[in-house]
């Protein structure tokens, strides 16, 4: 592997690439797209149905993924809570909501109001918690052996999941803000809904903005330079405890506003959606490579148009269904694994 | 959790046979268990199941004849899976048949969790009694699965029982119930498990018997975020109506909002499975006036003196209306007491419990009267149709289920 920051794409350049190396790098997104073209051509209305719904619940996962992948580019670990710290996020979101009053009766201004004040408590809640889980549960074990930060994560997602359980004992609904799936237009017969507009309008500011961040500001360089040598970071002056605080704190936001995001667009919470939302996002940030910020955030689309395909009953006359759902979305996983086991994008994370 | 058997220091490595082979137990306390999911969206009906059960035991003053009975309330559900859970259930199952005192096991409310703590059971000799199943390859061949019934029954003799109708009832109830209110062609859901998937099927076939197409039939994952695409190819297939064969734990408030939105007009069925609070206090007024729920429970008014007594004591006493299976729970409770009074002296006998329990006829009971046919099923066959208003289910109509 390369050495690479948990941004910089290879920045050095490697020394000549094999041929074999740029078929591997650019055939299994090709041989996707392909997947996905032979569908449309087959049946066009439904396919884009499926693309369309796929990517506005992709964002969810991609919010997540992040999450995932930022923490593993900078200390190598899995945060096994990661998913437990989203499904707080919404059922922070929810009861903020309760608490205040709001549904779908109130006055457009003050419910957009609400959302972006909700959203902000809702993304520092989830922020400060993973920052407490790092604390509590990871940082002693900095050099303890990897299984060590393993166990604890996997030990602090079943305590997460059990508060969420004490809090909200059966799924409640949230407060149908948004009008979820009313459609805003209808384009190729295909109905655009709120829900849809409203995940992309949250998602691509926060992504923009992480982007940015971890490019262009000192604290970013800090991170990379984290990622890549945690010892010279040190030597040179960086707080690397306090950089890996800050990549909890980050993760942790994303983590908070998917929550939010989660809830108004399924209409339903339950104490256990962050297992299966995390396993889902985990998968999208080794998919993607992890490590790598854009290639969460694709692995997470493309999971979701997976998903959707999936999910509408049938692949080029195949029959598939939902039932089959996780096994395709595995099974697709298994095969980016065997022929690109760094990930769709490549793996940025320290050097071996 | 499954740490209950650890706790009770009885060794898992003693085999069971050394359990079956003693017949009496030879005491005169004698252990009643009952199995629920105590966690998870059940967790409300569970509990006013254990209600119902208490209530039964405490009219006989908790005696039969010369026998004292013990009544155990056991978990058979963990907080992870938010619903019953294998290894709990058997756990469960285990506790009771290594428990000399026992005499039976009332339980479990899922039947894919029968299926697991009948054997167990059937090879201790223990009387199993079910408030809830409704599978119907529990106890009968016709309509179930290759190997079914007998492969839950290792001993070769029948040791279950059910005070509920089974799903072949279900199912052509739920045909007539859709057909009742306008339905030309249907769409099958299921979440896969024994109860749901079996129902599923039990629906499709009183589909053909009664004439009613049936355009898709699927199987569903209980973990996904939503039901988007799925709900759009029922919408392009299209049915007039939906038929989710599920319990409420695995996703049914999300799946039921995603159909409604996708297609408004289409009336949403829903069986016994989701005939919960958890359930329908969540759908919302424009969802409850497309959501139909067939339940084995009816209006309190159309039970015998003894049936509609059992609804009064208990509002008074725990202050709530009971759920949709308390009143099973209290039955099957009686019909258990009942057994162990039929078998006189040998009260105390196993064997006896049981084969006493498979001769009742004609018994009096809170449901009206019934017997225990040769399979452990119950002859009772009237199921209730049910609608949701604020939050709250109201009964409709009795349903005179036309098996073939």
């Amino acid at each position: 592997m390369e050495a690479a920051s948990i941004t910089e794409t290879a920045s050095a350049g490697p020394p000549a690439r094999k041929l074999g190396d740029v078929i591997n790098a650019y055939a299994l997104p090709a041989l996707l797209i392909a997947a996905l073209v032979a569908q449309f051509v087959y049946d066009q209305t439904g396919t884009l149905n499926d693309i369309k719904t796929g990517l506005s619940n992709g964002t969810i996962w991609a919010l997540i993924a992040l999450g995932y992948t930022l923490v593993y580019g900078i200390v190598e670990l899995i945060n096994f809570a990661h998913g437990e710290v989203f499904m707080i996020g919404s059922f922070v979101s929810v009861s903020l909501w309760a608490t205040f009053g709001v549904d779908e009766r109130t006055g457009i201004p003050l419910m957009i109001l609400s959302i972006i004040v909700v959203l902000a408590i809702a993304m520092l809640a989830s922020g400060t918690l993973n920052v407490l889980i790092e604390r509590v549960a990871y940082r002693p074990l900095r050099n303890a052996p990897r299984l060590a930060p393993l166990i604890t994560a996997i030990g602090m997602s079943f305590i997460l999941q059990n508060v969420g359980l004490l809090w909200r004992p059966t799924p409640d609904s949230a407060p149908d803000l948004i009008g979820s799936q009313k459609d805003y237009f209808t384009i190729f017969h295909v109905g655009i809904e709120h829900s849809d507009v409203f995940a992309v309008v949250v998602t691509v500011p926060l992504l923009v903005a992480l982007l940015w961040f971890i490019g262009a500001t000192r604290y970013g360089k800090a991170m990379r330079a984290t990622a890549q040598d945690p010892d010279a970071a040190r030597l040179m002056g960086i707080d690397v405890d306090r950089t890996i605080q800050l990549t909890f704190l980050l993760g942790g936001l994303m983590a908070g506003a998917a929550g939010l995001i989660y809830a108004l667009y399924n209409g339903t919470i339950r104490f256990n959606q962050g297992f299966t939302a995390g396993l889902i996002a985990f998968t999208a940030a080794v998919m993607g490579g992890i490590g790598n910020l854009k290639g969460a955030v694709i692995g997470g689309l493309i999971i979701g148009v997976i998903q959707a395909v999936s999910d509408s009953g049938e692949y080029l006359g195949l029959p598939l269904g939902p039932q089959w759902t996780p096994a395709v979305v595995f099974g697709v996983l298994i095969m980016v694994m065997v022929f690109r086991p760094q990930g769709l994008f490549g793996e940025e994370t320290r050097e071996g | 959790m499954s740490f209950g058997v650890a706790a009770c220091g009885s060794s898992s490595s003693g085999s069971q046979s050394s359990s079956s082979s003693s017949g009496s137990t030879g005491s005169s306390t004698l252990t009643i268990y009952s199995s629920l999911p105590l966690q998870g969206d059940s967790r409300a009906q569970s509990l006013s199941v254990v209600n119902g059960e208490k209530l039964a035991l405490a009219a006989k003053g908790g005696k039969v004849g010369n026998f004292t009975i013990k009544y155990v309330s056991l978990d058979d559900s963990t907080a992870a899976a938010g619903k019953w859970d294998p290894g709990a259930t058997s756990a469960d199952a285990r506790k009771a048949a290594q428990d000399k005192s026992t005499i039976g096991y009332l339980g479990e409310f899922n039947s894919g969790a029968s299926a697991i703590s009948i054997p167990i059971l059937n090879e201790a000799g223990v009387l199993q009694v079910s408030p809830s199943n409704t599978a119907t390859g529990l106890t009968r061949s016709l309509g179930a699965d290759k190997g079914e019934p007998d492969k839950y029954y290792p001993s070769g003799k029948r040791t279950y029982g059910r005070v509920v109708p089974a799903d072949h009832i279900q199912g052509a109830a739920q045909v007539s119930y859709q057909k009742d209110n306008g339905c030309t062609k249907s769409y099958l859901l299921n979440d896969k498990e024994v109860y749901g998937a079996g129902l599923a099927k039990n629906v499709a076939a009183a589909a053909k018997v009664q004439g009613l197409t049936i355009v898709g039939n699927t199987g569903m994952d209980p973990k996904a975020a939503n039901y988007r695409s799925v709900a759009q190819t029922i919408k392009a297939s299209g049915a007039d109506c939906v038929f989710f064969g599920g319990i409420t734990d695995n996703n049914a408030v999300q799946l039921f909002k995603d159909l409604h939105a996708a297609m408004p007009t289409a009336k949403l069925f829903g069986p016994d499975g989701v005939a919960e609070t958890a359930f329908f206090s969540k759908l919302g007024a424009s969802l409850e006036k497309v959501t139909y729920i067939t339940n084995p429970t009816l209006d309190p008014k159309l039970y015998p003196p003894a049936g509609q007594e059992f609804f009064k004591t208990y509002k008074a006493k725990f202050g709530t209306e009971p759920e949709a299976y308390a009143i099973y729970g209290y039955e099957a409770m009686g019909v258990m007491l009942q057994a162990i009074q039929n078998a006189g002296a040998k009260g105390n006998d196993r064997q006896a419990v049981i084969d006493a329990f498979f001769k009742i006829k004609d018994r009096d009971s809170v449901l009206g009267k019934y017997s225990i046919d040769e399979n452990g099923d119950t002859t009772l066959s009237d199921y209730g149709g049910d609608r949701v208003q604020n939050g709250k289910l109201v009964f409709d109509k009795v349903i005179k289920a036309q098996t073939s």
